[in-house]
């Protein structure tokens, strides 16, 4: 049984579909990275999970509980048992570290010794146990996310959702605070949702990822799975580097490509559009090869070398650890198992 | 469910505060010997019996208009974009003006102005004018025009700063390394804050329209004084109610234009991050305009007022006087003001959170249905708290013959004003605030005592002071519902006016002044202590 059950969840904002139909579930103790561009409708599913918004249509199931049945709020917000995190952190700033962490408690009944507990216990997880008595606007933008996700994760949610909590902070402690974040998750064991628009964040943090674009789920899989195998053109667009053509199919396992016709296994693709798929990564410039352009730009990357590459007006992205002058024509090979058609 | 009820409940008390006795009024003046009849509507719209009267209305408000933008948006200019000397004083200086009645500012120009006034006797010595000629021009609609625009000057100010303040400097600057300043503030600057100071023209046209006070001090003949003649003097409420109804279809006209011009030309925040400030001007010819043109217009609109009043009451005995006169007066006005503003702050949060803080299609038809009460003529709430609390039974009467007929007047003036300044607090208060304690599952109450009401501490002190300033200063409901022995200190001004000198007239106007501007000041003085600030002291280890 999974901890999280989404499913067909439909939401609709001045009668325009913003979540259309999107059905996913997490395993227990497991972290899903909802990952999508901004207002793909990543973060208004993660509201409808955490009961602030509510659904037109669709199910959301927790630990086995209806939770949402259509519009009908069947289980409170109380009763769901939810942890969140939000993307402007939302520490009261009026209230100090403890208090902030407190008021869930309290909301739960917890007596003033347990709290007392809790708090410590929480705090020492977060490594800011000296901070109990601070106000949060004392606090550096790191110890506050920290902040923010002992607060969420107090009061032993079933659930903890997470509002892409890292998008306001600079890369070096985006880094730091990341590892925190999987350190916490992994030794609490709680299951998560984590919406964010950052792939690096996704990738590294998630055990699946869910890949969202335009209100439906596009893909749904672990990170390597979503990378290598992508299942629809935007997901193997927004996933990483890319090159994509547009190619004709001519027959069977037949494609005319900008560097003639290639045969190969168009996995039963039809009509005569299509668009080749490859990673720069996945072509080797080799004198040996079938393909060929014509270097028209470089970049030096930490460990080799970006070029763009020109075939007949058509342009591509290379990489290589050699260094290859621009305007140099040049042949390259693909491993026709790497290339996906869409 | 807990916060639905609540919210249920206050709209509730507001449309029986405000809406209902407005409703009734108007329900009740076209019907007779009980059947409908629109005799009085027609008398208003179908003749030429009220032309002149709604055509005074129309002039003073234009008037008042034109004077307090040519006040109001070169002072919000240089208090923006310049760097003027003493800039923080003149910005306190100009909004006393706003804060103090209107009728304080006509009795100290009219001294001044008056046949035997001070200005009046230089003006005719060393000009070509006729004292009489002068004090003519005091009295008249263009007088009362002069004295409104000095009142209200202030609201374009701040609608011009605060709109200035909105730009993004970056768009100027990107003007500013290929233009002239002067071609820069004509071509980007002022397309940019022209929908704002529109909106803010349209705030005072509205206002002045329902002006009761100045007119009234001016015997100017407006429509707010005819409805207050007609009721008072003819005892003709239904005439009364005919005479307001074109006051409140051009107001509800101009707030629906208003709001159609403004669709889509709200430049706030336009692509503004908070770490960059204003482009500022600084030219030093501009500087020494702005000072002029400052100084010039704290000098007309607050010095020599004020310094006209204080001057008049010559003795300490004359102070002593109008306390005697007034005594009743004052603290009917400091116990009156005081209960008004907490209903009226306390009212306005959940109005204010109603307008604000829910997500509906009906969010902003709520907010404009609540605003446009505002402009209801002050006489016009006054007649229409009389039609439905002036009855025989128990709980009617005892309203209407005690203080509390008083409050529900502040409520139904100020009301929508207390909310609209709670809303602005709110706006300022993320969502995600009140989520954070939704999601652990405590109560709304509990959610609303503390995180929303101790973050809003500071909106709702200022609310209750600004509400408690014009409840102090109110004048055109509580002339016609105070009951006998409940008189407010406006009330006991206008009746000290007709039968005292000068000195105890100019008093009394200073102790009103004192008792709107004290609170302020002793909320400036103390808002530091007030605001929440966690102890910067003690050391922070960076993560």
């Amino acid at each position: 049984m999974n901890a999280l059950e989404v499913k067909q969840l439909i939401k609709c904002f001045n009668k325009k579909e913003v979540v259309k139909g999107v059905s996913f579930g997490v395993e227990q103790g497991q972290l899903l990275a909802l990952l999508g561009p901004s207002g793909c409708g990543k973060t208004t599913t993660l509201r409808m999970i955490a009961g602030l918004e509510t659904p037109d249509d669709g199910e959301i199931w927790i630990e086995g509980v209806l939770a949402n049945h259509g519009r009908k709020m069947v289980i409170s917000q109380k009763q769901r048992h939810i942890g969140m995190v939000f993307q402007d952190l939302a520490l009261w700033p009026h209230m100090t570290v403890y208090e902030n962490i407190e008021f869930g408690l309290k909301a739960n009944g917890i007596t003033r010794a347990d709290r007392r507990k809790k708090i410590d216990a929480v705090l020492h997880k977060v490594n800011m146990q000296n901070y109990a008595r601070e106000y949060p606007a004392k606090l550096s933008g790191g110890q506050q996310q920290l902040i923010a996700i002992a607060r969420a994760i107090v009061t032993e949610p079933r659930l903890l959702l997470m509002d892409e909590p890292l998008s306001n902070i600079d890369v070096k402690l985006r880094e730091d605070i990341r590892q925190e974040i999987k350190r916490i998750q992994q030794e609490t064991q709680i299951t998560t949702v984590y919406v964010t628009h950052d792939q690096e964040d996704a990738f590294l943090l998630a055990d699946k990822v869910a890949v969202m674009n335009n209100g439906m789920l596009e893909q749904i899989g672990i990170p390597e799975e979503i990378y290598s195998s992508p299942t629809s053109l935007f997901v193997a667009s927004f996933i990483g580097e890319a090159n994509i053509l547009q190619v004709t199919i001519a027959g069977k396992d037949r494609v005319l490509t900008p560097w003639g016709e290639l045969v190969c296994n168009t996995k039963g693709r039809e009509g005569k559009n299509a668009y080749l798929f490859f990673r720069p990564h996945q072509a080797t410039i080799e004198s040996s090869g079938h393909c060929y352009g014509m270097i028209i730009n470089r970049d030096f990357v930490a460990g080799g070398y970006k070029y763009r590459v020109s075939t007949s007006g058509v342009e591509f992205k290379l990489q290589d650890q050699t260094k290859h002058d621009i305007g140099k024509f040049i042949k390259f090979s693909i491993k026709k198992m790497d290339i996906l058609f869409f | 469910m807990q916060k639905k009820l609540t919210l249920g409940v206050f709209f509730t008390l507001f449309l029986a505060t405000t809406f209902l006795p407005i409703v009734w009024m108007f329900g009740n003046s076209v019907y007779e010997e009980g059947r409908f009849s629109f005799a009085y509507y027609r008398d208003v719209f179908l003749t030429l019996k009220y032309g002149k009267v709604i055509s005074n209305s129309l002039i003073l408000a234009s008037i008042t208009t034109i004077l307090s933008s040519l006040f109001g948006v070169p002072a919000g200019f240089f208090l923006t974009k310049t760097n003027l000397p003493l800039k923080k004083l003149f910005k306190i200086c100009f909004f006393i003006p706003l804060i103090i009645p209107s009728y304080i500012i006509g009795i100290a120009w009219t001294n001044l102005l008056g046949k035997t006034g001070f200005l009046n006797n230089i003006l005719s010595q060393y000009l070509w004018f006729s004292p009489s000629s002068i004090s003519d021009f005091t009295y008249s609609i263009y007088g009362a025009s002069f004295i409104l625009s000095i009142n209200l000057f202030p609201v374009v100010m701040l609608v011009t700063e605060y709109a200035l303040k909105s730009i993004n400097p970056r768009l100027e600057e990107s003007g500013l390394v290929v233009g002239s300043v002067f071609q820069v503030f004509r071509q980007i600057t002022l397309p940019l804050i022209a929908p704002a100071i529109l909106s803010g023209m349209m705030i005072v046209f509205v206002l002045s329209l329902s002006e009761f006070g100045v007119p009234s001090l001016l015997q100017v003949n407006v429509l707010t004084t005819q409805i207050f003649t007609q009721f008072s003097a003819f005892y003709n409420e239904k005439a009364a109610t005919a005479i307001a109804f074109p006051l409140i279809v051009i107001t509800f006209i101009l707030i629906m234009l208003e709001k159609i011009y403004m669709r889509g030309k709200s430049f706030e925040m336009l692509g503004r991050t908070s770490s960059i400030s204003t482009t500022q001007y600084n030219i030093t010819w501009l500087n020494v305009v702005g000072i002029t043109f400052c100084t010039l217009v704290l000098l007309v609109c607050v010095i020599i007022p004020l310094s006209t009043l204080i001057f008049n009451t010559k003795t300490i005995s004359a102070y002593h006087n109008a306390i005697l006169l007034a005594r009743n007066g004052i603290t009917n006005s400091v116990l009156f003001g005081s209960i008004g503003a907490t209903l009226l702050t306390f009212i306005g949060f959940f109005l204010g959170y109603l307008s604000e803080k829910i997500r509906s299609r009906l969010k902003n038809s709520t907010a404009a249905f609540i605003w446009i009460f505002f402009a209801v003529p002050a006489t016009v709430s006054g007649i229409g708290l009389i039609k439905l609390w002036n009855r025989a039974e128990g709980t009617c009467q005892f309203i209407y013959s005690s203080l509390w007929i008083v409050i529900l007047g502040y409520v139904i003036r100020f009301l929508p004003l207390s909310s609209r300044i709670m809303a602005n607090y709110l706006k300022q208060i993320p969502n995600s605030m009140e989520e954070a304690g939704t999601v652990t599952g405590t109560s709304w109450f509990r959610i609303l005592g503390k995180i929303l009401l101790p973050l809003q501490g500071y909106g709702l002190i200022a609310t209750w002071l600004i509400c408690f300033m014009f409840c102090v200063g109110e004048l055109g409901t509580t002339i016609l519902v105070y009951p006998p022995g409940h008189e407010t200190l406006p009330i006991a001004l206008f009746t000290v006016m007709a039968n005292s000198p000068t000195d105890v007239v100019s008093a009394l106007s200073i102790i009103i002044v004192v008792m709107t501007l004290l609170p302020v000041g002793v909320f400036l003085a103390v808002s530091k202590y007030l605001v929440f600030k966690p102890n910067q002291n003690e050391s922070v280890e960076y993560f």
